[in-house]
């Protein structure tokens, strides 16, 4: 089984600022990691692939800096791994960073049997990037996968939805966003870190190895505009009451009403 | 001039605090408080080559580059010390010199099972009456026929409870009094070697450090390591490597400290307001931040020329003695930021302090490092 695994350099989220004036995430000084998600995804495809043979594949759209993020998913074991930079690349919105990347995989020879991502980012967390390829593919599409059988040619998944386990079969080849409980990610071996950047090599792909024209990626290609960014707010802890019952209740009622959230001719209805 | 560290050297010292981080700091205070040793943990970092930084991978090795050694070295020392040691001593005075020195058939014999973890080393130089002035060591080789027979007594073990491989210097007898300083490898379970119990530490007390007593030991001949009487030179050269990983591990435990201590500093409150807004406090971190800088950057050139084949004898005495001092010192003000409860056992701190002392001591004192340092600039 031939598995294309989507990675995206994100930077590490404690350490996230951002530059209002441009409207953009400060990456100089801050330290990037792969997207948490994309290394589960990763670590599933080394379990199938375990499983079932075939080769792996780890794409990334992104600067030339990504690729660190792909060295260090060959040295948890991809089997080769494709950077997409280009300057055109730059200021992509989802849209744009889909068709760069489904782009990349229809080159790919043979035509993978699973694709991969991470059911969203830390950075800019659209949860967008999985589907769009998938639908600009036309490959069928499962989101927030946390289990992954093979039953023949089928693939048997499951996924929480609203309270709900849902378990679903799709033909290959098709596209998963993967969640956090799907599988553990192992530590990488120094030998493995090691190798990945002294042995392997990176191949390395600009807009016109895809075919692509400067106004169909990066900002021009583009359907979406950013008007504010700004960081999430810190959450303001809590208050805890404590007391008897009776107690709390009411200082509970007397706070819902101070705050117009609680109207009394609504409680008396 | 590159002081950036590479692509590759941010990968490592990421991997390596993360394991650090879950596996390695969750076991500190147990290794700290009853000595004994994770070989579960150490299973899983064998796995992983931390048994094998240096060595290539053709001998199970991650075939590091010294940077990348002392970066790992540092990231483990930050949050467990004392595996720290263990990880600096097997690797840098122990696996390195079989592989530097060894014949291919040793490096077979004795240091694939060292990279792959399957044993652990050690170095035995320091006799009851040979510290500082190693020389003077007492312990005898005698050959008969296709044999050494090895006596003496050697102290301060570090991994000794635990070693599989041990590298012993000793004087090969040449006649009536003439004697060749030699390095023999001799295994745990050849008759003859016995371990005795366990030091009781001040710190790095989760390192089962031990004397080792050889008496009528037999090994044979093919396990000297180099020639007979190029011991003096094995143990220049190996130390010359080993103060990077003392100096790295010292620059760890600095590092650790101040980790703890900002984020201490940040949460105590005095005068109604945060410790961390009082000058006093902020010159202990800025100074403690200052001086790891400093050492980071000794222990980066040292290593540096190390890679390059450079002689390096007096960068790596540099480094080993300004890292260690730094310790010393950043712990001591990480202590005085925590306040009382800097000196119970309720935070990392306090076992920083004691862990941190001894790397002023072992791979030759800083009264050492600094004649070392003295001699190669009059001698210039
Ligand atoms: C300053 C700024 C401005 C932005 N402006 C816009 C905008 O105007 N409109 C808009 O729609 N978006 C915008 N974005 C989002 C930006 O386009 C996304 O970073 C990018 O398209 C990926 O989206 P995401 O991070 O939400 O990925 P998600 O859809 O959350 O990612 C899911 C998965 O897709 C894969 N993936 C995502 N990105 C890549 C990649 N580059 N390479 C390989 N795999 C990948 C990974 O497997 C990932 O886990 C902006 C982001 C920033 C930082
Ligand atoms: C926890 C621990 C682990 C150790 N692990 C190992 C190990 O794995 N292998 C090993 O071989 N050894 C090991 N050692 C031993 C260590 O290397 C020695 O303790 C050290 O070299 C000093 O020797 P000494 O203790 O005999 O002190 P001494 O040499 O007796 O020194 C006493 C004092 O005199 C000073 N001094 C000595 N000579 C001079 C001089 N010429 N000029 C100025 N001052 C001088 C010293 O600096 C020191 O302050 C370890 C020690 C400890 C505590």
């Amino acid at each position: 089984m031939n598995i294309v695994v989507f990675v995206k350099q994100v930077p590490d989220v404690p350490n996230i600022r951002i530059d209002e004036q441009r409207m953009t995430i400060i990456r100089e000084g801050v330290e990037s990691i792969i997207n948490p998600l994309d290394c589960v995804a990763l670590q599933a495809s080394l379990e199938l692939r375990e499983r079932e043979g075939g080769c792996i594949t780890v794409i990334s759209m992104g600067p030339p800096q990504s690729e660190e993020a792909l060295r260090e998913a060959l040295a948890a074991g991809a089997d080769q791994a494709i950077l997409l930079t280009d300057s055109a690349f730059a200021g992509a919105d989802t849209l744009a960073t889909s068709h760069v990347l489904a782009m990349a995989v229809s080159k790919l020879q043979p035509f993978p049997d699973l694709l991969l991502c991470g059911m969203q980012t830390i950075d800019s967390d659209t949860g967008h990037v999985g589907p769009q390829i998938a639908e600009e593919l036309d490959l069928p599409q499962v989101c927030g996968v946390n289990e992954i059988h093979m039953d023949g040619h089928l693939l048997v998944l499951k996924r929480l939805s609203e309270g709900f386990l849902d378990t679903i079969r799709v033909p290959l080849p098709a596209l998963l966003t993967v969640s956090k409980d799907l599988c553990p990610v192992k530590n990488l071996s120094l030998g493995a870190v090691e190798a990945a950047f002294s042995q392997k090599d990176i191949i390395r792909w600009a807009a016109h190895d895809l075919g692509l024209q400067p106004d169909e990626v990066g900002l021009k290609g583009s359907a979406t505009h950013v008007r504010k960014l700004r960081p999430p707010a810190d959450r303001t802890g809590g208050r805890i009451v404590t007391g008897s019952p009776q107690f709390i209740v009411d200082a509970l009622i007397h706070k819902l009403e101070s705050m117009s959230i609680l109207d009394e001719e609504d409680g008396n209805e | 001039m590159h002081l950036e560290p590479s692509m590759k050297q941010a990968v490592i010292r990421r991997t390596v605090r993360k394991f650090a981080e879950t596996r390695l700091a969750p076991v500190a205070v147990e290794m700290d408080r009853t000595g004994l040793f994770p070989w579960d943990i150490a299973q899983e970092m064998a796995d992983l080559n931390y048994f094998g930084l240096e060595i290539p991978a053709q001998y199970g090795g991650a075939g590091l580059e010294t940077i990348s050694y002392a970066i790992v070295i540092e990231e483990i020392s930050r949050v467990n010390a004392a595996m720290g040691l263990c990880v600096a001593v097997h690797n840098g005075v122990s696996a390195s010199p079989v592989y530097v020195f060894g014949t291919e058939k040793q490096r077979e014999r004795f240091l694939v099972p060292l990279a792959t973890g399957k044993k652990i080393g050690t170095f035995c130089l320091t006799e009851p009456n040979a510290g500082s002035d190693a020389s003077s060591l007492e312990t005898s080789a005698i050959r008969d026929g296709d044999n050494y027979i090895l006596n003496g007594n050697k102290v301060f073990v570090t991994n000794g409870g635990i070693s599989g491989i041990n590298l012993v210097f000793a004087g090969i007898q040449t006649g009536e009094k003439g004697k060749k300083f030699s390095v023999c490898i001799v295994e745990s379970e050849r008759e003859g070697l016995e371990k005795g119990p366990t030091e009781e530490l001040m710190g790095m007390r989760g390192n089962p450090v031990c004397p080792i007593v050889l008496h009528d030991c037999r090994i044979p001949l093919e396990n000297l390591l180099g020639e007979e009487g190029e011991g003096l030179k094995i143990a220049l050269t190996t130390l010359n490597g080993g103060r990077i990983g003392i100096a790295a591990q010292a620059l760890g435990i600095a590092q650790g400290s101040l980790d703890v201590s900002l984020k201490y500093a940040k949460e105590r409150n005095q005068f109604g307001k945060s410790i961390s807004e009082f000058g006093a406090i902020q010159d202990f971190l800025a100074d403690m931040a200052t001086r790891i800088e400093a050492a980071r950057l000794l222990i980066y050139r040292a290593s540096d020329l190390k890679d390059k084949g450079i002689n390096h004898v007096r960068e790596s005495a540099m480094a080993k003695v300004y890292a260690s001092e730094v310790a010393v010192d950043a712990t001591r003000m990480g202590v005085q930021i925590h306040g009382g409860y800097g000196y119970t056992k309720a935070y990392p701190i306090e076992r920083f302090y004691r862990d941190a002392k001894v790397c002023e001591i072992y791979e030759g004192t800083s009264e050492i490092q600094r004649m070392v340092i003295a001699k190669s600039l009059l001698n210039e």
